[in-house]
C-alpha cells in the first residue's frame, strides 16, 4: 500500500504543475486558435521569479510559513507579460498559417531562455529547503511532503476556478462564444481586442503561477520549460486540444502513468506515454475531450 | 638542426616542468610586451566553443569565464612569446553545428588551435576533423570514446578529455572503502552513453571488491528531466542500501531538494559521482552529511598552498560570486598546456612553431593547473586527480563541502592506455 500511494501521489504531483501550463495552452489555442509553445518558457519565468521574492520575503524577516502568499502574487504580478506578448507579437500572426504562429511562438521560447540566462545565469537555483518547513505526513506508510500536497491543492483550486469562470460568469460566456464563433461575438459587439488580451493573460497566469507554485519543491535550470512543453504536448493531445477538461484528465492520465511506469519499467518511461498518444490519435483523433469547446 | 621526434618529445617535457614553475608563482621572467624574434606580430587566435544553453550551460559558462579570466591575465603579462590572445567563440549546440563552426574557425577564422567541447557526441564527430584539417582541438569534456571504448587511439591534433567513466570508478572506490556493509545498490543515472557507461562502471568496480552487492533497480530519466518524485518514490520501493548517480548538471540539486522531501537519504547512503558539478547549489537545508560526492578534477576547497588555485577561486568569486567548478580547471589546463608547448618549442626550435610541432609538444606534457599539476598522456588522452569525499555542513558556505578530502590519482581511476579493454583492466586490480 505503502508503495501505490507514494507512486500515485508522486503521479498527481506531477500532473498538478502539467495541469497548469496544459491549462494554460489550451485557454489560448480554444479562444485565439494560436499553439503558443512558450507557454513553457512563462513557467519558468514563474519559477525564476519565485526565488526571487520568495528570498527578499525571508530577508525581509517575514515568517517563513507565510511565504506561500507572496509565491502566489509573484505568479499572478508576473502575468503582466501577457498583454505585453499578446500586443506585442501575437496579435500579428491571428490571420496567418498556423506555422508562422509556431515559428513566433518558438523565437519566443528561445528569446526567454536567453533574458533568464541574461538575469539569473545559467547556474540552477533555488528556495534553499524552505518547503521543508511544512514537514512531512504518513500516509498508509508513506512519506508525503505536505508543500506538495499544497501544490496539488492550489491546481485543483485553480481547475475549480477556471470552471466556475467559464460555466458562471459573463466573461466565460464571451470565452466560450468566440471560442465557438468569432465572427458572432465580433456581431454582437464584444471587444475582441481585450478578449484575446484577457484570454491571452490568463494563458500566460496559468504558466507563471505554476511555475512560481512547484518552484520550492524542485530547482530552476534555464531549460526547465522545454522539458515541460513536450510533456504539455502529450496532455493536449490525450484530453483534446483546447478543451480545459481535457487538460485536467489528460494531466492526470500522463503524470500517473509516468510515475507507474517509473516504478514498474522505468525504461518504458516515455514510450508508454506516447502509446496513448498515438492510441488516442488512431482512435479518437479529436482527443478524449476535444469535442467540447474550453 | 633536424630533430628526432623522440629527442623534441623529451626536451619539451623537461622544459614544460620548468615552465610549470614559473608559472606557479615564481614569476614572469618570460613577459614580453613585444612578439619575441621571429614571432609572428599578429595575435594568437584561439577558438573556443563553450556550451552555453541547455544542461552543458552550467559547466560550459564556467568554462567560457575562465578562458576570458586566463586571455586577460595572459594578455596583461604580454601574452604568449608577446603575442597577444584573441579568443573567437562559436557556441557549441550539435554534433553538425559543432563540425560546421569547428570548420569555420579553422578555415575563416584560421585560427591557431581550438578550445572546448564537453560533449562526447560532438567530440566523436570534431575529433577525425580535427586530424583531417591538422587543426589542433584540445577539448574540456569531450572524449571521442563510444562506450567505454576509444575510437581514436592515435592522434596527432585531438587532444581528448579523461575517459568517461573515471568518476564512476573512483565512486564505487569510496563506497567500498566508505560503506563496506552495503548488500544492494540502485542507479539513476541519465538516459545516454554516459549515464549508461557510469552506472555499468561503477557496479563492476564496486563488485570487484565486493562481489555479493546486488543492484536491485537502474532508473534512466532523460537528460534535461526536472521532475524525479516518480524516480524517488521508484528508489523507496526499491529500498536499496545505496543509491548511484552520476547527475552533474541541474539534476543534482534537484533530485537532492526532491529527495529530501521525502528524508530518502535518512535510510540510505548516496554516491554523487559528478554532483560537484554544482556544489555551490547542495544548500546544507537539504542536502544530507554522510553521501559521498565527487568534484571531478577540481576541488575548489581543496589546498591553501597552491597559489594558482587560490587566486583563481578569488578572482571567480569576486567576479560572478559564485565559486567555480571542475569545468573552470579543464578550461584552464588546456589553455595552460597550450602556451606551455607553445613556448617550449619556440625555445627549442627557435622559431613559431607549427600546429604538428604544438601537438606533438603537448603529447606527455604536464603542467601546473588550477587543480595541481596535470597533463596528456602520449595517447593524448587528458590526466588528472580526482577530488571526492564525505559531505559535511561543518564549514563557513550555506551549502555542503567534503571531509575527508580523498584524491584519486589517475592510476587509480583511468586505464592506462586508449586500447586497454575496461572491464579488463578493473579484472586485473588487486582487491
Amino acid at each position: 500500500m505503502e508503495t501505490i500511494v507514494s507512486i500515485i501521489f508522486s503521479g498527481v504531483f506531477n500532473a498538478s504543475t502539467l495541469f497548469l501550463v496544459a491549462a494554460g495552452l489550451q485557454v489560448v489555442f480554444g479562444v485565439q486558435k494560436v499553439f503558443n509553445l512558450a507557454c513553457g518558457s512563462f513557467y519558468a519565468l514563474g519559477a525564476y521569479f519565485g526565488i526571487v521574492v520568495v528570498k527578499s520575503f525571508v530577508a525581509g524577516g517575514f515568517p517563513k510559513p507565510l511565504f506561500i502568499v507572496p509565491l502566489i502574487g509573484a505568479g499572478l504580478l508576473l502575468g503582466f507579460i501577457g498583454p505585453i506578448v499578446e500586443r506585442g507579437l501575437i496579435k500579428f500572426v491571428y490571420d496567418r498559417d498556423e506555422t508562422f504562429q509556431l515559428l513566433l511562438t518558438f523565437a519566443l521560447v528561445m528569446m526567454i531562455e536567453d533574458v533568464i540566462k541574461f538575469i539569473w545565469g545559467t547556474s540552477p537555483q533555488t528556495t534553499g529547503g524552505i518547503d521543508l518547513i511544512y514537514g512531512r505526513i504518513n500516509l498508509f506508510g508513506a512519506t508525503l511532503p505536505v508543500y506538495n500536497l499544497i501544490v496539488i491543492l492550489c491546481s485543483l483550486i485553480i481547475a475549480a476556478l477556471i470552471g466556475y469562470i467559464l460555466l458562471n460568469t459573463k466573461f466565460g460566456r464571451i470565452i466560450r462564444a468566440t471560442a465557438d464563433k468569432k465572427e458572432m461575438g465580433e456581431a454582437l459587439g464584444i471587444n475582441m481586442k481585450m478578449v484575446y488580451i484577457k484570454v491571452f493573460t490568463l494563458g500566460t497566469v496559468l504558466g507563471t503561477l505554476g511555475g512560481a507554485l512547484v518552484i520550492p519543491a524542485t530547482a530552476v535550470v534555464s531549460e526547465m520549460g522545454v522539458e515541460l512543453i513536450v510533456l504539455a504536448f502529450a496532455v493536449v493531445v490525450i484530453g483534446g486540444l483546447g478543451s480545459m477538461k481535457g487538460a485536467f484528465i489528460g494531466a492526470l492520465i500522463v503524470g500517473v502513468l509516468k510515475s507507474v511506469a517509473i516504478s514498474t519499467y522505468p525504461e518504458l518511461e516515455m514510450l508508454t506515454i506516447y502509446i496513448i498518444v498515438i492510441a488516442v490519435l488512431v482512435i479518437k483523433p479529436q482527443g478524449l475531450f476535444g469535442g467540447s469547446k474550453v | 638542426m633536424e630533430k628526432t621526434r623522440r629527442e623534441f618529445v623529451k626536451l619539451v617535457g623537461g622544459a614544460a616542468l620548468g615552465a610549470g614553475v614559473i608559472l606557479a608563482g615564481k614569476g614572469r621572467a618570460s613577459a614580453q610586451t613585444i612578439p619575441a624574434k621571429g614571432a609572428p606580430s599578429e595575435p594568437i587566435r584561439i577558438g573556443v566553443m563553450p556550451g552555453l544553453t541547455g544542461v552543458i550551460g552550467v559547466p560550459g559558462t564556467a568554462a567560457w569565464r575562465t578562458t576570458q579570466i586566463w586571455a586577460d591575465e595572459v594578455n596583461a603579462s604580454g601574452g604568449i612569446l608577446g603575442r597577444k590572445v584573441e579568443l573567437h567563440m562559436e557556441e557549441e549546440t550539435t554534433a553538425k553545428e559543432c563540425v560546421e563552426r569547428f570548420k569555420k574557425l579553422t578555415l575563416e577564422k584560421k585560427v591557431d588551435v581550438i578550445v572546448g567541447l564537453m560533449s562526447t557526441g560532438n567530440g566523436l564527430a570534431v575529433g577525425p576533423l580535427a586530424e583531417e584539417l591538422g587543426q589542433l582541438w584540445l577539448a574540456w569534456d569531450g572524449t571521442t570514446q563510444k562506450g567505454v571504448e576509444e575510437t581514436m587511439p592515435k592522434t596527432k591534433f585531438a587532444f581528448k578529455s579523461i575517459d568517461n567513466e573515471a568518476e564512476a570508478i573512483g565512486g564505487a572506490i569510496l563506497t567500498a572503502k566508505y560503506f563496506p556493509k552495503i548488500k544492494t545498490i540502485a542507479g539513476i543515472n541519465n538516459d545516454y552513453s554516459y549515464g549508461r557507461d557510469c552506472w555499468e562502471s561503477f557496479q563492476a568496480v564496486l563488485k570487484h571488491f565486493h562481489p555479493n552487492v546486488k543492484a536491485v533497480e537502474a532508473l534512466w530519466p532523460k537528460l534535461g528531466e526536472t521532475d524525479f518524485t516518480s524516480h524517488i518514490a521508484a528508489l523507496k520501493k526499491a529500498k536499496p542500501d545505496l543509491i548511484m548517480t552520476s547527475f552533474w548538471s541541474g539534476d543534482v540539486p534537484i533530485l537532492m531538494k526532491q529527495a529530501a522531501a521525502v528524508g530518502l537519504f535518512k535510510t540510505t547512503k548516496g554516491c554523487f559521482t559528478t554532483g560537484g558539478g554544482v556544489h555551490y547549489t547542495l544548500k546544507k537545508e537539504f542536502t544530507p552529511e554522510g553521501l559521498i560526492l565527487g568534484y571531478n578534477s577540481m576541488y575548489f576547497k581543496w589546498t591553501d598552498t597552491w597559489p594558482l588555485l587560490t587566486k583563481f577561486v578569488k578572482t571567480y568569486f569576486d567576479k560572478y560570486k559564485e565559486y567555480p567548478v571542475y569545468e573552470c580547471d579543464h578550461a584552464y589546463f588546456v589553455l595552460q598546456a597550450y602556451k606551455t608547448a607553445v613556448e617550449k618549442c619556440y625555445s627549442i626550435l627557435g622559431k613559431w612553431p607549427t600546429k604538428e610541432e604544438v601537438g606533438k609538444a603537448l603529447s606527455g606534457i604536464q603542467v601546473p593547473s588550477l587543480s595541481g599539476y596535470r597533463g596528456y598522456r602520449e595517447d593524448n588522452i587528458m590526466t588528472c586527480n580526482f577530488f571526492m569525499g564525505i559531505t559535511t555542513h561543518k564549514n563557513p558556505y550555506d551549502f555542503v563541502t567534503i571531509d575527508p578530502v580523498e584524491v584519486l590519482t589517475p592510476s587509480q581511476i583511468i586505464k592506462p592506455t586508449a586500447e586497454t579493454k575496461l572491464y579488463e583492466w578493473i579484472k586485473g586490480w588487486k582487491s
